[in-house]
């Protein structure tokens, strides 16, 4: 498994997460729903709204549906702050504290 | 807006705001002497600016309670009312409930409103109406939770509101509970981002009004589904209320002057990026030695290290200034405070302030408060007559309370003198034989009784009073004091009244110290705990059984606290005749500390020990010397404590 890179998509979330970046996301996170994994990146996250914890709580699900592997590469305060807030947190199975 | 850019403006308009109760409050006072008609508009611009503020910022309540303060402030200006005592002080007791809540809005807590809707309440009796109908009802059958359902339209995200940002601001008003319905979300790819598709279940618990919660849905009423209705309350959540509220005052105006942010004029900063400026000229010049110097260029170089020099020492000064801040903020609470407890004792007492503008380290401020508070009041409660007795011994019916600060030297005087009845040497001396702290007081002079009365567990009031026998005494405000690096004394002549005075350093960041030797480590010892230093014989040195020892300094034994066992350095001197003992103060008592000679007095810029280690015993900080070297600062009064806590082990 450790070797197969290739196959995992890799989505980034920007330092503005917000409604301007959402379509961006979206695409992203379509294509995403297409790779066997997918790891999302929230360290940089330092703005985010309501529109983009929605789209990537659609993702985890549909992504659970199917089969994709979803994982974590950090998530930042914000994000975590933000996602705790909307009642999210559970449904988006955020890493409890942030890798150093 | 973005929430925490709101946060940071809620932060500014919570401290402008606590400025204009500040005002407000002088103000009432000044009209409380027979002040003039434009205290009153000044007084209700500031209300008026509050309210106004608190509307924007999310506490409707807030704004709602000063709305009712206005109104008679809109009376009083119009002169459709007389300013008399019984309004003046109505309204210093709105200053105070404003307070309170501002300190519950700087906590994020909910704003606790019994009083307020009691004041409001009072404010409508004297306008001759009843209380405004929501608020009586809230206040008595408010419930403690709230159960809210939230399912915004599709189209709310695209008007710009975000439910985050109103969830954000209802876990403010209380401990929020969210459920996040996620049913009606479609799949990823046939999901549009700009429209809302998720709902919530919350649940809201605190002390919050329905009034509160509406006004956080106030701009998206017509986007959303909102259901509020009541859940029965939280019994447990509750009990912790009644002691929040207990001190609001005190705590909006610690809260306040404890902020970690200081103002800084505009002057301040220009000079500081003129000196700025300066240096990087001389920098500039001293860097066209790299080429290679030769001697006829020398006088330059010697120049340019004098202006270095120079500017180096401005800007550390200049610096400093930025963290000093004038001392009238401290003063300003006592014209209300004196007032409030001489109508309580019934005491007539005149207040004088002097040196209001003389300026205080932030740090040294915001910790001088509560010293200052306890010395005024015993200087009201213990000091000043009543208005018989002072007829009696020949005085004006009226005390005199003055509050002094000024430079001195490299110090700052705060002076608390009254010209009340002076200390009761016989009482003095009295309790504290009952109190076993002396034996009897046959040869003390007065200076030693008055330095009992710094002792801990002394007091001499007949009846402790609820203003000055609240178990903390002398003691704690000179330990306050020594915390912040000065000493506090007082001078007393029986019938004319007493002086305090505390005496504090310009500043926290850079102590005066001896540099002292033991074994190849270097010590500073604080200039201000030094009484002097002595080279003693082995004779003078007495053991103790349990292996203490004491020496004879000016008729008294003193501790001998030997630096290089207390700190457990190789290669000290261990004989008495050899090293130096430097006779110390802290804490009101004396002892000698042994080193193994002194190297010499320097300034040493004081870095926290616990913020880059961790705390450590008999030591305040730590510095650098000028060979890069670091020396630890020792805590004098510390050092004392630990040396008397090993003896009585």
């Amino acid at each position: 498994m450790a070797g197969r890179k290739d196959d995992e998509a890799r989505v980034a979330l920007p330092a503005d997460c917000r409604m301007a970046a959402a379509p961006a996301l979206h695409a992203a996170l379509c294509s995403a729903l297409a790779r066997p994994a997918c790891v999302l990146d929230g360290a940089a996250v330092e703005r985010v709204d309501t529109s983009a914890l929605q789209l990537l709580a659609a993702f985890r699900r549909d992504a659970v549906a199917r089969g994709v592997a979803v994982r974590w590469h950090g998530a930042s305060a914000a994000l975590r702050e933000a996602a705790g807030l909307l009642g999210l947190a559970r449904a988006l199975d955020l890493p409890a504290t942030q890798p150093a | 807006m973005g929430a925490s850019g709101l946060a940071q403006f809620q932060q500014v308009f919570i401290e402008e705001s606590l400025e204009g109760l500040d005002t407000m409050e002088s103000s009432l006072l000044a009209l409380d002497g027979g002040g003039d008609a434009e205290l009153v508009h000044g007084i209700f611009r500031a209300a008026h600016s509050i309210k106004g503020g608190a509307a924007i910022f999310g506490f409707p309540e807030m704004s709602s309670f000063t709305h009712e303060a206005e109104s008679l402030l809109d009376e009083l200006r119009d002169g459709r009312r007389a300013i008399d005592g019984a309004t003046i002080e109505l309204l210093l007791r709105v200053v105070d409930c404003l307070r309170g809540m501002f300190a519950q809005a700087q906590a994020g807590q909910p704003l606790i409103d019994a009083a307020a809707d009691a004041l409001r309440g009072e404010l409508a009796a004297v306008m001759g109406r009843a209380a405004p109908a929501a608020a009586t009802m809230e206040a008595k059958g408010g419930p403690g939770a709230w159960r809210i359902g939230f399912r915004p339209h599709r189209g709310m995200l695209a008007s710009g509101n975000d439910p985050l940002r109103l969830l954000r601001e209802l876990a403010a008003l209380g401990e929020l509970d969210v459920t996040a319905e996620l049913d009606r979300l479609p799949a990823l790819e046939a999901l549009d981002p700009d429209e809302c598709h998720l709902g919530w279940r919350l649940e809201l618990r605190g002390d919050v009004k329905r009034a509160a919660i509406a006004a956080v849905f106030d701009w998206v009423e017509d986007e959303c589904d909102l259901a509020i209705e009541p859940l029965p309350p939280a019994v447990p959540a509750q009990a912790s209320v009644p002691a929040a509220a207990a001190t609001p005052a005190r705590t909006a105006r610690e809260a306040g002057a404890e902020s970690g942010s200081v103002r800084v004029s505009i002057d301040k900063i220009d000079g500081l990026i003129n000196l700025v400026g300066e240096l990087v000229i001389t920098q500039s010049m001293l860097d066209t030695f790299r080429e290679g110097a030769n001697a006829s260029r020398l006088a330059m170089l010697e120049q340019g290290l004098v202006q270095l020099a120079r500017h180096t020492r401005e800007l550390q000064e200049s610096v400093m200034g930025i963290r000093m801040l004038p001392i009238a903020s401290v003063f300003n609470r006592f014209p209300r405070m004196v007032r409030d407890i001489g109508q309580k004792l019934g005491k007539q007492v005149r207040l004088e302030l002097a040196g209001e503008h003389t300026e205080l380290d932030k740090t040294v401020l915001e910790k001088i408060g509560d010293p200052l508070v306890h010395l005024v009041r015993n200087a009201i409660d213990h000091g000043l007559e009543t208005p018989e007795r002072r007829r009696a011994a020949g005085k004006p019916e009226a005390g005199t309370l003055r509050l002094e600060a000024s430079h001195r030297g490299g110090s700052i005087v705060v002076e608390v003198v009254d010209d009340g009845a002076g200390l009761n040497r016989g009482a003095i001396v009295a309790k504290a034989v009952e109190r076993g702290l002396v034996a009897s007081g046959e040869g003390m002079d007065d200076d030693a009784v008055a330095e009992l009365i710094f002792r801990p567990g002394f007091s001499t009031a007949a009846v402790t009073t609820d203003l000055s026998g609240r178990g903390v005494g002398m003691d704690v405000v000179r330990r306050n004091v020594a915390d912040l690096g000065g000493t506090v004394t007082v001078r007393s002549a029986p019938g004319r009244g007493s002086t305090f005075t505390i005496v504090l350093p310009l500043t926290l960041a850079i102590i005066d110290g001896l540099t002292a030797a033991v074994g190849d480590e270097r010590y500073i010892v604080p200039l201000v705990s030094i009484v002097e230093s002595v080279q003693l014989d082995d004779g003078a040195i007495k053991t103790m059984p349990g292996g203490g020892e004491l020496f004879r300094f000016r008729g008294d034994y003193l501790p001998v606290v030997r630096l290089h066992e207390a700190f457990g350095c190789e290669g000290a001197v261990r004989e008495i005749p050899r090293g130096l003992m430097i006779v110390v103060e802290g804490d009101g008592s004396r002892a000698g500390l042994f080193v193994d000679g002194l190297v010499g007095q320097q300034q040493a810029v004081v870095k926290s020990l616990e913020a880059n280690y961790r705390r450590v015993q008999g030591v305040s900080g730590a510095t650098i010397l000028a060979d890069g070297s670091v020396a630890l600062i020792v805590d004098i009064p510390g050092l004392v404590r630990m040396q008397g806590r090993r003896r009585a082990a």
